[in-house]
C-alpha cells in the first residue's frame, strides 16, 4: 500500500473518508490475526505500524474538517460551544475585556480632557 | 369593540338626520362595508344598523337606530352582570381548607431544556466500537480443541467489553450468531471470550475464513 498522505485525504468527502477508515481497520484486524497465527513474516508485521498511523491520519483529517466547518457555522454568533471559544487560561477568561477596562465615567472623561498631562521643557 | 364603533354610528345617525335619504343610505352602506372588511365580529353588529339604515331612508327611522344601539349596549351590560353573578366575583378568593399540618410543595411547571448552544461542538465518538472490542482470536492448542469439539471460537477481547457487546461485535465482524459467551480475565490482564456458535454455524469453517487454522 502506498503511503497515505494527509493532503490527499483532505480533498475527500466525509463518506469516502469513513469508508477508507473502515477498510483500514479491517486490514489492521487481519494483520493482527496474522501476527497471532505466525503467518506473514516481517513485512506483514511491519505493516501493522503503517496501518495504525494511516488510521490516525484519516481520523485527524475528518476531525479537523468537521471542526473547521463548525467554526464557520458558529462564526459571529453570540453563543458558541465551549470548545470553539478561545481557550487561553481560566484566569484570563475571567478578566475584564479591553473594552470593559477602558470605560471611563463622564466625570473622569471631562477631567482628562480639561486637565491633560502637560509636558514641559527647559529653554536652553 | 362596541364602544369604538358607537361614535362612528352616532356620526352616521347625525348625518342621516341632516343630509338627504339617498346620500345617507350610500354613506352608511359604505361605512358598514368598510367596517365589515375590518373583522368578522363586525358584520353581526353592522347588520343591525344596516337594516336600520335601509329603513332610515324613510327619515323617521333615524331614531330607531339609536334605540337599537342603546338596547345592545344595555343588553351587553346586563349580560356581563349575569355572567359575573354566575361565576362569582373573583376579586375575593376563597381560602383553601388545609386538612393536614404539613405543607407539601405543589407541582410546579418543569420545562425541558432548550440550550442556546451545545456544550460540545462535536459529540464524542464511541471508542469501544466492534473493531476495538475484538482484538484477535486465540490460536493455542486448547483453543483449537474448542473449535473442533465444542463449536466455539476463542477471542482476546477488550477488557471493558461485556458479553452482549462481544456478541454484537462478533456478529458484525464475522457474520456469525453466538449461542452463548463465557468470559474470563486472564492473569496478564486481558479478557478472554469463549464464543459458542449456534448449531447452524461451523466453527471450523469460520476459523478458516478468519485465518486461524
Amino acid at each position: 500500500m502506498t503511503r497515505i498522505k494527509c493532503t490527499d485525504l483532505r480533498g475527500k468527502k466525509p463518506d469516502d473518508l469513513q469508508k477508507q477508515l473502515e477498510d483500514l481497520r479491517q486490514e489492521l484486524n487481519v494483520l493482527r490475526v496474522g501476527k497471532v497465527t505466525g503467518s506473514g513474516g516481517a513485512a506483514k508485521l511491519s505493516k501493522i505500524r503503517s496501518v495504525r498511523k494511516s488510521i490516525a491520519r484519516v481520523l485527524i483529517v475528518t476531525h479537523q474538517t468537521t471542526k473547521e466547518n463548525l467554526r464557520k457555522l458558529y462564526h459571529g454568533k453570540k453563543f458558541k460551544p465551549k470548545d470553539l471559544r478561545p481557550k487561553k487560561t481560566r484566569a484570563i477568561r475571567r478578566l475584564l475585556t479591553r473594552k470593559e477596562k477602558s470605560i471611563r465615567s463622564a466625570k473622569t472623561k471631562r477631567k482628562q480632557w480639561a486637565f491633560p498631562r502637560r509636558v514641559y521643557g527647559v529653554k536652553a | 369593540m362596541a364602544p369604538k364603533k358607537e361614535p362612528a354610528k352616532k356620526k352616521e345617525t347625525t348625518a342621516t338626520a341632516s343630509a338627504s335619504a339617498a346620500s345617507t343610505a350610500s354613506t352608511t352602506t359604505t361605512t358598514a362595508s368598510a367596517s365589515v372588511t375590518k373583522k368578522a365580529k363586525v358584520p353581526t353588529t353592522t347588520t343591525g344598523p344596516k337594516t336600520g339604515a335601509v329603513t332610515s331612508s324613510a327619515g323617521s327611522d333615524g331614531t330607531k337606530v339609536v334605540t337599537k344601539q342603546k338596547k345592545e349596549k344595555v343588553k351587553t351590560t346586563a349580560l356581563k352582570a349575569k355572567q359575573r353573578a354566575m361565576r362569582g366575583n373573583q376579586l375575593t378568593r376563597k381560602r383553601k381548607i388545609r386538612t393536614t399540618p404539613t405543607f407539601r410543595r405543589p407541582f410546579t411547571l418543569r420545562l425541558q431544556r432548550t440550550p442556546k448552544y451545545p456544550r460540545r461542538s462535536v459529540p464524542k465518538r464511541n471508542r469501544l466500537d466492534h473493531f476495538a472490542i475484538i482484538k484477535y482470536p486465540l490460536t493455542t492448542e486448547s483453543a483449537m480443541k474448542k473449535i473442533e469439539d465444542n463449536n466455539t471460537l476463542v477471542f482476546i477481547v477488550n477488557i471493558r467489553a461485556n458479553k452482549p457487546s462481544i456478541k454484537a461485535a462478533v456478529k458484525k465482524m464475522y457474520d456469525v450468531d453466538a449461542e452463548k459467551i463465557n468470559t474470563l480475565i486472564r492473569p496478564d490482564g486481558e479478557k478472554k471470550a469463549y464464543v459458542r456458535l449456534k448449531a447452524d454455524h461451523d466453527a471450523l469453517d469460520v476459523a478458516n475464513r478468519i485465518g486461524i487454522i
